[in-house]
């Protein structure tokens, strides 16, 4: 069996979209939340079984914030992908997604990347269409709904993401 | 094979501006050698064909090695690539072996070289430079101020214990500044973890941890560092550096930066800056040996694998404390200690015993003195010690106790003590009562007693007595003990009177002229020689003195002088026959009173005989 690699990955997402949910119960994590807040990023690892070799995945949790100007970009630096997160049941949230995208692209040059729209248990107040979804893939995105509660399209996503990071 | 013929060949072999061969020198040279294996030949060099395939043929039967070389070589030479790879291969070792006018040729193109990099691009150069740099530039003032203050606490820590003593000889003998030495026992630290972290992905390139050493995940760890890193560099821009040092209770956190990689290394303890050095040592060599597997890391670790022993070296640094006393008990020292402790415990017990000593015989002394001073008839004026002597003065009645016997009573060395007595009387009623008692010499029916200030006398005496006592009583020292005798009866006429009596009627008679006495006298004799023997025992007991007094008469016929001597005569008679009677001749004293102290006056024969005789007086306290 081949060694584990290693991968960055960066976690963006803007406010409140639920990426401190997906970290807790779909990665180890060793450090306390308090890291977003003071240094602005939290590292995490999520490991991937990938062809009969381990993939970690060296998550850092970028604080989430709207603002997306405050975002210390060198955190970026050498990342081999990154996870974007949004609300999918608000809106604003991808707005805020497709801008950290484009503000990635101009600092490091296109990466894979994967979106998650979260929060996809609560189908009453869904809000992000078809017609959006189809859009994105048309363009290229990998998006796919997720939810930290019921765990739906989280593994699937971090998979995927492993295997175009590491293959 | 003539000289000519081998002159002509090395020319036909050798290069030529044309290709073709001189065809005519070649002829001439082959009829030449016709003409030498067969003189008669004929072979002229005119015959020689302007084209001849033979010559060809000969040609490649002589050279064809040559030949193919020949090919080999300028295919080499005019290929550029072939040629730059065939230089390539030699020019190493020409170099290597070249002298120095190689380098003064290509030290200008170098320089011309280097500075158009620089110009074009620093960032190369300096990571180019880097691994060798580092080494050259640690020694940086802050460094050797550290060092410096590191040092003079530890000195000044240690400078005046015996441990700073020890060291100080390990320096001297060692050859090494006391500061050295001081570092090297004192640094206690142990390298717990060592991360080799990817600069530009944060990812963990390698991790090495010591046996004991507990932490979280290397992986999450590394990328924290590295996330830290640029939270500082960002956080304070202008500075290229991230954080150097962190330092969390007993931890330590030095971060060494390189241009791929950085080297995090957890320390528990203090460790010295020359771990320091060594960090930047190890960082710097693993970019010369590995630099484009570092500048390429992405996150496979497999192509970096000899790494993990270079961080072992790393994680492998400790510095062991020292244990104070258990390596090699200093048995010289305790010895010594030992021995020292030894001779002040004899000191100290010889003091103390002789401190005892000298305490006991004070005590001993002041002791016999105060038993002095409550002696009665002793008066001490002085006590003291002078020069290692006791000395004492005073007073002393010759009736009281002897100071020199009461000294060996107390238990003090008689040699050591200096005694000075005056005599004197002293009135304390014992003393008088001992000073009466051996002038008045009581009779077995008195007895002298102390009662307060006075002596007081009981008992039953002769008057004689009483009279010899009242006049000791009057003779006493005023204000002293009186002596009381009212408790003493009278004997008055007692048996020693009644003796006398007996004794001074009795009388010896004798014939005229005769010394002896008469016939029919022994009864007289006998009885008063009893009456004598009862005088002497009675007056002894009664400490009354008594004497008799044994006096001759003659009559008053014949002559005066013979008359003396007769009576004396008579008187030692009778006492020579006394004490063949068994009366104490020290009782009696003889006289001869002739015929001066007749009995009965008159010539008659009967006052005559009369007077012839012995009388007894008996004299008792001297008195008739």
């Amino acid at each position: 069996m081949s060694p584990a690699v290693q991968r960055k990955i960066c976690l963006l997402g803007g406010f409140s979209v639920g990426k401190t949910s997906l970290v807790r119960r779909f990665v180890q994590s060793v450090f306390s939340e308090t890291y977003l807040t003071t240094v602005g990023v939290k590292i995490d690892k999520k490991t991937v079984e990938l062809g009969g070799r381990s993939v970690h995945l060296i998550l850092w949790d970028l604080a989430g914030e709207d603002d997306i100007a405050s975002l210390r970009m060198s955190y970026l630096r050498g990342a081999a992908g990154y996870l974007l997160v949004a609300d999918g049941t608000r809106p604003s949230t991808l707005e805020v997604a497709l801008s950290l995208r484009r503000r990635v692209e101009t600092d490091y040059g296109p990466l894979p990347f994967s979106l998650l729209l979260n929060k996809r248990d609560l189908a009453a107040e869904w809000a992000v269409g078809e017609a959006e979804f189809d859009t994105l893939r048309r363009a290229g995105w990998r998006v796919s709904p997720s939810s930290a509660r019921t765990g739906e399209g989280v593994e699937d996503a971090f998979a995927d993401l492993a295997a175009r990071v590491a293959g | 094979m003539s000289a000519p013929a081998a002159v002509a060949l090395e020319r036909l072999l050798a290069p030529r501006e044309e290709t073709g061969l001189d065809r005519k020198l070649l002829a001439g040279l082959l009829a030449e050698v016709a003409r030498t294996l067969e003189p008669g030949s004929g072979a002229e060099a005119s015959a020689v064909e302007p084209v001849d395939p033979r010559l060809e043929q000969l040609r490649r039967l002589l050279l064809g090695r040559e030949i193919e070389v020949l090919a080999r070589l300028s295919a080499e030479i005019e290929d550029p690539e072939r040629l730059a790879a065939a230089v390539g291969r030699v020019l190493p070792s020409a170099i290597a072996s070249s002298d120095a006018r190689l380098g003064q040729v290509l030290a200008p193109a170098l320089e011309k070289a280097t500075r158009a990099s620089i110009r074009s691009d620093p960032r190369t150069l300096i990571d180019i430079l880097h691994p060798l740099m580092v080494p050259a530039i640690r020694t940086s003032i802050g460094e050797a101020i550290d060092k410096t203050f590191q040092s003079l606490n530890e000195s000044l820590k240690h400078a005046l214990t015996w441990r700073g003593l020890k060291w100080r000889i390990e320096g001297w003998r060692t050859g090494s500044s006391f500061a050295e030495v001081v570092l090297r026992h004192t640094l206690v630290y142990q390298v717990e973890h060592v991360f080799l972290v990817h600069n530009r992905t944060g990812l963990l390139i390698s991790h090495v941890a010591s046996e004991d050493a507990v932490s979280q995940d290397p992986l999450l760890v590394s990328s924290m560092l590295a996330a830290i890193q640029d939270f500082v560099r960002d956080s304070f821009k202008g500075s290229d550096q991230g954080l150097d040092s962190l330092r969390l209770g007993d931890f330590r956190l030095w971060c060494e930066p390189g241009p791929f990689a950085m080297l995090a290394v957890v320390i528990r303890g203090s460790p010295p800056e020359e771990l320091r050095d060594k960090l930047r040592d190890a960082l710097a060599t693993m970019h010369r040996e590995r630099r484009q597997a570092l500048e390429a890391f992405d996150g496979d670790p497999s192509g970096l694998g000899d790494i993990e022993a270079a961080l072992a070296a790393i994680a492998a640094a400790r510095q062991r404390a020292e244990r104070a006393p258990r390596p090699g008990f200093p048995w010289l020292v305790a010895l010594v200690a030992l021995l020292l402790l030894g001779v002040a415990a004899w000191g100290g017990v010889r003091w103390w015993q002789s401190e005892r000593l000298r305490a006991m015989e004070a005590r001993h002394w002041s002791t016999y003195v105060e038993r002095l001073r409550q002696e009665p008839g002793i008066v001490i004026t002085e006590a003291g010690e002078r020069d290692g002597k006791f000395t004492v003065a005073g007073l002393r009645d010759p009736l009281a106790v002897d100071p020199r016997q009461l000294l060996r009573d107390a238990g003090v060395d008689p040699a050591r003590v200096e005694s000075r007595w005056q005599p004197y009387e002293g009135l304390e009623p014992e003393f008088v009562l001992k000073r009466l008692e051996a002038s008045l010499e009581p009779p077995a029916g008195v007895r002298l007693r102390v009662a307060g200030n006075r002596i007081v006398a009981d008992g039953t005496a002769s008057a004689i007595w009483l009279g010899r006592a009242r006049a000791a009583a009057r003779m006493l020292p005023a204000g002293g003990p009186t002596l009381d005798l009212a408790g003493v009866k009278n004997l008055g006429e007692g048996p020693l009177l009644v003796l006398r009596t007996a004794i001074q009627s009795a009388e010896i008679h004798f014939a005229v002229n005769a010394p002896l006495p008469s016939p029919g006298q022994d009864a007289v004799l006998d009885k008063v020689a009893a009456e004598l023997k009862q005088l002497s025992s009675l007056s002894a007991a009664m400490r009354i003195p008594a004497r008799v007094t044994l006096t001759g008469h003659s009559d008053d016929t014949g002559p005066g002088t013979l008359n003396l001597s007769l009576s004396l005569a008579r008187a030692g008679a009778v006492l020579v026959l006394l004490k063949k009677r068994g009366v104490d001749p020290d009782l009696i004293s003889v006289q001869g009173a002739g015929p001066l102290e007749p009995l009965e006056a008159g010539g008659s024969e009967t006052a005559r005989s009369a007077n012839r005789r012995v009388s007894f007086a008996v004299w008792l306290e001297g008195q008739p």
